[in-house]
């Protein structure tokens, strides 16, 4: 029996190795059968209608009747709150651009609307794979809308790399994405190395030298993100005349901060610069204010953009910075309206994420205006050629897929998120230095 | 196995090897992969759990093992098989260094032991390897998955082969003796430890080719991503919706748990995962032994109904 177990074994593993050397190449035709989405936005008027260039006389093909975009959001899952931000802006943006008839495709000489397909990966990037792929084989995507964290868009733009789609993704600020050579990943979201240098140029620009918090602690979080920031600031804080005094790491869901929160209080340090998740922060700054150490001021990336760190905090929560890629009071074109219709629907001004996601619909729209074409190649060149106004300001892109865009500077004040840099788009002024917790 | 069923097999194992020849979507193709994939690690959880009775909760583990080691050696310039291979192995030495102490616990500590395990291993690799291990763009350029596809078509013929032939053996005989009751397999003078590390070590070797397959297959991810606990639980839900302890009960619990999910997902969007709660519960509660147990109900039932009408039938023509 053991003797034909093993025979068994040892076959069928020659076999594997022969069938899958010698495996069929696929064809990769793009399907013709234009399946029904789950989701067909509907017109509004709120859009801001654009001028249809008069038709040639020259006899133009037959207009397709939508131009298919389709997205993979985590909506529930791990992501869920965050894909909860994304959705809500692809869908708003391409409700408005419907509204004004579509977009203008030369090629047809017309105005064609988006439709566009919206699945749930559940965060899992297993399951964003067989959607991405099920969007491409079954609707024929122009493009897709990407979701949020790095660990989706990890999977995600490496499938749009592989079916050649043009991708447009936000909600992650790691830039190593961006150094593979992924040649159809554009994300006008900022980046590690603008939140790495902008942070020490607000602070010289607002503070007064002598009043600086020139003494930095660094809590860096061990995942690739943590270690690429935490590493960019740690390389530009004596450019800028700052002194990392405390570099220390902690495992993602750690509870108990105390030892590098002393060691920071010991070394006199007056800044601290970190990106803890949710339940990390909230514990970070419990533990800090317990130990008496605050610093005057604080850039906590991620953990205190959702709405809970001020109700779970309170005081403790208060005067801590964020770069949140996006703030509802910016004074772009398309802002106030944005936010009225998201009022409307949710009772609240746009989420963080919403704003960057609509962009990346108006950035999809301008680009396929500016090809002509639905030719997935020649969007590709289209939106790495952008240059435009959205709602989130001007957008470029750089060879490398990572947009050129505003890194605006939030800040908990009186249990709100406030708008305080740049000034020219600030809701509230820059409140430094934080006062002791005791003190609040 | 009967002359019918033999040629059932040889006709499902052409539909599969012709499926990607016939069907020229990625999508399908992708899909059907995925449930080969799940057909690997659930019929490979169910060689210790189902055949064996041993709750283990830290299959993921193994899984993880064999793709973290396939991608590393894959990805610096190996060839697929040996690289595979090695991650089959790692998971073995892994299963077995957990195993001896592990096996000390019984019942609901051994399951908690393996979560546990796991655990701690899902947790040290996000630490240790936290950078995303993504395809290079020379990679991608060349992608195809109807490699992928048949690599995991010749992995699910091979583990279920293997589990065919083991239960019908001398030494599965002895694993299923342990799983009803240990004591008395002891008395009998099969050895419970040698059975359950055995069964322990097959299933991680399976458990680690499929994570190699996994690494083989997929574009990008973290490598804490195949250790997290998701992949246990959704193949013990596998094996529990087909029928434990069975070679067809992890084949069609995978069909059913991945493609009946795709297409809610499809359909239904955010209201799919409660529509499949709502399905896996009525599963549980009105089939508890699985697809397979139902079947056999259902043939009883339909057998002992043909029976009494041939007897009535009979009794109709002597009183005639």
């Amino acid at each position: 029996m053991r003797a034909r177990l093993v025979t068994m074994m040892v076959v069928v593993f020659l076999v594997s190795a022969l069938v899958t050397n010698c495996a069929p190449t696929p064809t990769q035709a793009p399907p013709t059968e234009v399946v029904k989405p789950t989701e067909t936005p509907k017109a509004t008027e709120a859009a801001k209608p654009t001028e249809t260039p008069k038709p040639t006389e020259v006899s133009l093909p037959p207009a397709p009747e939508f131009i298919e975009v389709g997205a993979s959001i985590p909506l529930t899952g791990k992501f869920g709150s965050l894909g909860t931000q994304v959705k809500p802006g692809y869908v708003f943006a391409v409700q408005d651009i419907n509204a004004a008839g579509g977009v203008y495709v030369k090629e047809y000489g017309k105005k064609i609307p988006i439709r566009l397909t919206i699945y749930d990966d559940e965060s899992d990037p297993t399951k964003a794979v067989s959607k991405l792929e099920t969007l491409y084989a079954e609707q024929n995507v122009v493009a897709y809308l990407g979701g949020a964290g790095s660990d989706m868009h990890a999977a995600t733009a490496a499938i749009a790399e592989k079916n050649k789609v043009p991708y447009l993704g936000i909600a992650f600020a790691l830039y190593s994405i961006h150094q593979q050579g992924y040649k159809y990943l554009f994300s006008p979201f900022p980046k590690s190395p603008a939140q790495a240098r902008d942070v020490f140029e607000i602070l010289n620009a607002e503070i007064p030298e002598g009043e600086r918090p020139t003494k930095i602690a660094i809590f860096q979080e061990k995942t690739d993100w943590g270690k690429e920031l935490c590493g960019l600031w740690k390389e530009n804080a004596p450019k800028y005349g700052y002194e990392v005094v405390v570099y220390e790491q902690y495992a993602p869901k750690t509870e108990d901060f105390s030892d590098m929160i002393l060691k920071a209080k010991a070394a006199g340090a007056e800044a601290l610069f970190g990106m803890p998740t949710q339940p990390d922060g909230v514990a970070m700054f419990k533990q800090m204010a317990e130990l008496g150490w605050t610093p005057k001021f604080s850039l906590i990336i991620r953990a205190p953009e959702n709405v809970t760190w001020g109700e779970t905090l309170g005081t403790v929560g208060e005067y801590v910075t964020i770069f949140p890629g996006w703030h509802h009071g910016e004074k772009f074109p398309g802002v106030e309206e944005l936010n009225a219709k998201y009022q409307a629907e949710f009772g609240r001004p746009a989420d963080l994420l919403t704003g960057p996601a609509y962009a990346c619909v108006q950035i999809l729209a301008n680009a396929i205006e500016r090809a002509g074409t639905l030719d997935r190649d020649a969007i590709r060149d289209a939106i790495a050629a952008t240059d435009m106004m959205t709602v989130v300001g001007p957008v470029t892109f750089n060879a490398d897929g990572t947009g050129n865009v505003l890194n605006p500077l939030i800040q908990w004040q009186n249990g709100k998120l406030e708008l305080v840099w740049p000034k020219d788009q600030a809701t509230a002024d820059f409140f430094y230095p934080a006062p002791p917790f005791d003190q609040r | 196995m009967g002359r019918k069923q033999v040629i059932f097999i040889a006709l499902l194992i052409a539909i599969l090897v012709l499926l990607p020849v016939v069907v020229k979507k990625d999508n399908i193709i992708n899909l059907a992969l995925l449930v080969l994939l799940y057909i690997c690690l659930a019929s490979s959880w169910n060689i210790l759990g189902g055949y064996t009775g041993q709750t283990n909760l830290g299959h993921a583990a193994f899984f993880g093992l064999g793709a973290l080691s396939t991608r590393f050696l894959w990805m610096s310039g190996w060839s697929l098989l040996p690289s595979v291979l090695a991650g089959g192995l790692l998971a073995v030495a892994f299963a077995l260094l957990i195993g001896i102490p592990a096996f000390r616990l019984r019942g609901v500590y051994f399951a908690i032991g393996t979560l546990a395990l796991a655990q701690i291993l899902y947790i040290t690799v996000g630490n240790v390897f936290s950078d995303i291990s993504s395809l290079r763009p020379q990679d991608l350029a060349t992608y195809q998955l109807v490699p992928r596809y048949y690599f995991f078509l010749v992995l699910a013929l091979l583990i279920t082969g293997t589990t065919y032939l083991l239960v019908n053996s001398k030494l599965g005989l002895g694993m299923m003796a342990v799983r009803e009751e240990e004591e008395a397999a002891e008395s009998l003078g099969v050895s419970a430890l040698k059975h359950k590390l055995l069964a322990l070590s097959i299933s991680a070797f399976f458990a680690g080719l499929s994570g190699g397959a996994f690494a083989y297959y997929h574009v990008g991810y973290y490598p804490r991503f195949p250790f997290s606990p998701e992949w246990t639980f959704d193949s013990m839900m596998m094996v529990y919706i087909g029928g434990a302890g069975t070679i067809i009960g992890p084949i069609i619990g995978a069909l059913f748990f991945v493609v009946v999910r795709e297409l809610l997902a499809l359909k239904l969007v955010e209201l799919h995962l409660i529509v499949f709660g709502i399905l896996f519960i009525l599963v549980v509660l009105f089939l508890p032994g699985g697809f397979v147990e139902a079947w056999k109900k259902m043939q009883a039932a339909f057998a002992r109904r043909s029976k009494e009408r041939g007897v009535k039938v009979s009794f109709q023509t002597t009183d005639d």
